[in-house]
């Protein structure tokens, strides 16, 4: 223990001491308080009107498109957008009333949308988009009369080819509701790649958006930048497409319905890929109005879907060469084996016919691909049977996604006995696999798919993956295994279908292209009734499958047009304007070489 | 023999934590109630764990401090590995879903080390040795507080060194050297030591409208908070927008400028007065203590608490430069509040036990 009275004089006195300091120390704070609030209390007062923090968004570019030459497919245009900060508004519903009034919105959307806005108070609304001089000058005179109001500088997207391009590289949407609740850190009024190569590659097109805050005055003059981020442009990206082609694809089709993919057959790069009819891609650029999503919407030949990859059709005769080298592969036919066509066959209890009433006489592999023989095909069909030809198909890309990777690709259809009792919950009648074997009934391919197994034919027996964004992940093409004169022999066929003196591409002749037509039945024709006497809706599609040059290809063009009639008749010539566009000069040389031979 | 505890001092506290959860409240409405509810219950919690402290007999704070002082030790040696890293600053345990803050309870445990220690000295002066002692005993502490880095809480460890030599008494040359040694330092931090943008707080100060969206952003916006708060403020959850939309650290740093914006002269003053009511209060438990550990124990509590209300009122009210220090019970924060009640109840105790000698 310590001693019992210690003395404490000294240290209570500095405590004492400290206690007072500590006082003294208050009472200059508290005049300090003083001073602020009492004498200088209606300028801190007018400072603070002064004085609204305001986020602006600053926008980040979107990364341009390029197509395989350098064409821009795809750009941003400045534009001018009006800006709200609701919180500042001294009475919101008139200031609704003067956006309506200048044109760019509905006051009730506008209120629907204010009331629906998140949580962030300083963040601000696009209110309109893509104004014109007219509602500029209008907002910026209203200035003193609307603080809360902002035109602000933005981009718009814009796409040169328009409707050319409108399927493949996509457009935009806004952020949905779910985005934005997964991720509050998005701009609610950022845009996001709805489709097409802009949906594919949106990750590498975003660029980062950032922000500046800033300091207005009560009249909304900017005074200061308190802090800044800076926005970062996404990256610009270079596809496989080529521009001018696609152009040429689009005015072939014209105004009919159809879809073209063109392919390099030694890689898989998608020059092509075009579907009518199209849609101008920047009514999605901005606000869509009701009218236009009305238009788009309702249109019976509904032109936002993509034919290319959307659209499944029955592959016609374009699937002939598929089986005869499926048979070929399983020793079933030699190339000198022979059918005798008399224009119809009894298989099965029914009586199947050849396309030409006549019949074509004695067929042999080279001929019957040439004349499209139909008779040849169904004793084709008969020897692989349904499992066999499914399998083939399989094999050749039918049936399953190729994996080009665009948004909402089909698979297509091989129809089988299993495929029958397990969907269509119906037995499989053998006649089917008749139908099969000629590319019609159970059977739907896409256009992509078709010019893909093309492309195995043109390339010497190997399945690329299409693509339009070089990926460095992608499959490398697979070798088939095919044998090489069997393929030989296909060649051959396809060159005379083009080029032969029954071929059914004659129109082609002057171009080094080998092909195949088709003709894909909507209905099944009753006897003596021509196709063309059908109601349009009812009428054949017009298929054309088929390369150039023949023997070094490097493009493969799959096309159809809906409901066109003959494949030799239609598609035929459509494809040869691309197939002359696509060899330019070059081929242009050698179908001359051609022609004089 | 036991008095009874300090109405006054619980009735300061009180309201200030009343104010405080106010202040919380009317800045729910941007940061969200979730906050509003942590801290009226570390408020609650604050309350009983300074009536518990109270009752513990003078005595056994003494014998207590080595092995409280070498846990605080141990717990900042541990947060600078194991802690949890906000804004670049090492300085949480996260236990489930609320943080610990040992650089707030090491404080306390530093205070409590020093009083005892002093306690034990008698006469007027500290010797060249006394002295080092004392000072050691904080910088280790402070040191580990200054690596983690948290500069802030750091700084608030100086109150407590200079206090318990100024208690313990040092020659007057020993005065003047410090200040000149002070000074040397100060000038030799400014230009070796001290950021560029710690340069600009401090001349902020000297000339506000500096930089007035940049550095002398937040003191001005604090400025124009508390000043457009006027004679009678212009009511909670009615302030100007400038308190919602500007304010930067609205729930801690610069909680007063809420709180000083919504109410005016009058709830300022009335806060003011409530500190000056609580530092009264432990200035008083240190005078009438009868023994040295008691006097030097309360005086250390009050001189910290003193010296954080001071810096951070100075701060927010544009007179001295941001450092990053809270306003005691005031300021959102856990670790922060609890900690306070705890030297708080270590005063009340002191108070209790005032007459009994050890």
């Amino acid at each position: 223990m310590m001693e019992i009275r210690e003395d404490l004089g000294p240290v209570r006195q500095r405590a004492m001491v400290l206690l007072l300091a500590v006082f003294l120390v208050f009472g200059a704070l508290h005049l300090r308080v003083a001073q602020l609030q009492l004498i200088e209390g209606a300028h801190w007062r007018r400072m603070a009107e002064n004085n609204r923090l305001r986020r602006l968004p600053l926008a980040a570019t979107r990364g341009r498109i390029y197509d395989r030459r350098g064409h821009v497919l795809a750009d941003n245009l400045p534009t001018w957008n009006l800006l709200l900060f609701p919180d500042e508004a001294r009475n919101l519903d008139e200031t609704l009333l003067f956006v309506a009034d200048l044109g760019i919105d509905e006051a009730f959307s506008l209120h629907r949308r204010v009331n629906k806005r998140g949580a962030d108070r300083l963040a601000p609304m696009v209110v309109g988009e893509n104004l014109d001089w007219r509602q500029v000058a209008s907002v910026r005179s209203h200035q003193s009369d609307h603080p809360e109001l902002s035109v602000v500088a933005g981009f718009r997207r814009h796409y040169p080819l328009g409707r050319a391009t409108a399927h493949t590289v996509g457009y935009l949407r806004l952020v949905s509701e779910e985005e934005f609740e997964a991720n509050p850190q998005l701009d609610p009024n950022s845009r996001v790649g709805a489709t097409g190569i802009e949906a594919l590659a949106d990750d590498f097109l975003t660029g980062q958006p950032g922000e500046r805050w800033v300091v207005v005055s009560a009249l909304g003059r900017q005074l200061g930048v308190v802090r800044e981020n800076p926005s970062a442009s996404g990256k610009d990206l270079a596809v496989t497409l080529d521009a001018d082609l696609q152009q040429v694809a689009a005015e072939a089709l014209g105004e009919r319905s159809g879809a073209v993919a063109a392919i390099d057959p030694r890689n898989g790069a998608v020059r092509v890929l075009y579907s009518a009819p199209s849609f101008d891609p920047e009514l999605f650029s901005g606000k869509l109005s009701p009218e236009d999503w009305k238009d788009l919407s309702d249109d019976p030949r509904h032109p936002l879907q993509d034919r290319c990859l959307q659209g499944t059709y029955p592959p016609g005769s374009t699937i002939k060469p598929f089986f005869a080298l499926a048979a070929l592969a399983e020793g079933l036919i030699t190339p000198d084996w022979t059918v005798q066509c008399t224009g119809a066959v009894v298989l099965h209890g029914h009586r199947f016919r050849c396309w030409r009433r006549g019949g074509h006489g004695r067929v042999n592999l080279s001929r019957s691909i040439e004349a499209s023989c139909d008779i040849y095909y169904y004793q084709v069909g008969q020897r692989l049977g349904i499992d066999r030809m499914a399998r083939w198909l399989k094999t050749f890309g039918f049936g399953h996604r190729t994996g080009i990777g665009l948004p909402s690709e089909a698979a297509g259809l091989i129809g089988n006995p299993e495929w029958s009792r397990r969907v269509r919950g119906t037995p499989w009648y053998p006649g089917e696999a008749v139908s099969v074997s000629i590319g019609q009934g159970p059977v739907l391919a896409t256009t992509i798919q078709l010019a893909r197994a093309f492309a195995v034919l043109a390339n010497g027996g190997r399945l690329v993956t299409p693509y339009v964004v070089v990926d460095p992940e992608s499959a490398d093409p697979i070798d088939l295994g095919l044998n090489p004169s069997d393929l030989a022999r296909i060649r051959q066929g396809l060159d005379l279908v083009v080029h032969g003196d029954r071929g059914t591409a004659r129109s082609l002749a002057r171009l080094p292209v080998a092909g195949k037509t088709g003709t894909a039945q909507v209905v099944r024709l009753q006897e003596g009734i021509d196709s063309d006497d059908l109601a349009p809706h009812l009428r054949h599609h017009a298929w054309f499958v088929g390369w150039a040059p023949i023997e070094e290809p490097r493009l493969v063009v799959a096309l159809i047009v809906e409901h066109g009639g003959g494949g030799g008749s239609i598609a035929a010539p459509t494809a040869s304007a691309i197939f002359s566009a696509a060899l330019g000069e070059e081929g242009d040389s050698q179908s001359e070489q051609r022609l004089r031979e | 023999m036991e008095h009874r505890i300090d109405a006054w001092l619980i009735l300061a506290v009180a309201s200030i934590l009343g104010a405080s959860l106010v202040t919380q409240n009317a800045v729910a409405g941007v940061l969200g109630t979730q906050l509003l509810a942590r801290q009226l219950l570390w408020a609650c919690g604050g309350m009983l764990t300074l009536l518990a402290l109270s009752r513990i007999r003078l005595d056994l704070y003494a014998r207590l401090a080595p092995i409280v002082y070498a846990l605080g030790l141990a717990a900042l040696v541990g947060v600078l590995f194991f802690g949890e890293m906000r804004s670049g600053t090492r300085g949480w345990f996260a236990v489930g879903p609320l943080t610990i803050q040992p650089s707030e309870f090491a404080r306390v445990a530093t205070i409590l080390m020093v009083a005892a220690w002093l306690a034990r000295r008698s006469g007027t002066r500290l010797s060249a040795k006394e002295a080092t002692v004392v000072v050691a005993l904080v910088v280790a502490a402070a040191g580990l507080v200054a690596l983690e880095p948290d500069l802030g809480v750091t700084l608030t460890y100086l109150p407590v060194a200079v206090t318990a030599l100024w208690l313990g008494g040092l020659p007057r040359w020993a005065w003047i050297g410090l200040v000149v040694l002070s000074i040397l330092i100060g000038v030799a931090a400014w230009h070796t030591g001290l950021k560029d943008f710690q340069k600009e707080r401090v001349l902020t100060v000297l000339d506000p409208e500096r930089d007035p969206f940049g550095v002398g952003y937040q003191v001005r916006q604090s400025k124009i908070a508390v000043g457009s708060g006027g004679v009678a403020g212009q009511g909670v959850g009615h302030g100007s927008q400038s308190l919602l939309r500007f304010l930067p650290a609205q729930h801690t740093d610069f909680a007063f400028a809420v709180w000083a914006e919504a109410t005016g002269f009058v709830g300022a003053t009335c806060l003011f007065l409530a500190y000056a009511l609580m530092l009264y209060r432990i200035g008083m438990a240190a005078v009438v203590a009868e023994n040295r550990h008691g006097v030097v124990l309360a005086a250390l509590v009050g001189a910290w608490l003193a010296f954080q209300v001071v810096v951070n009122l100075g701060m927010v009210l544009g007179l001295l430069p941001t450092t990053g220090i809270t306003l005691p019970l005031f300021s959102y924060g856990g670790s922060s509040l609890l900690s306070t009640c705890a030297a708080l109840g270590v005063v009340q105790s002191v108070w209790r036990h005032r007459l009994v000698n050890q």
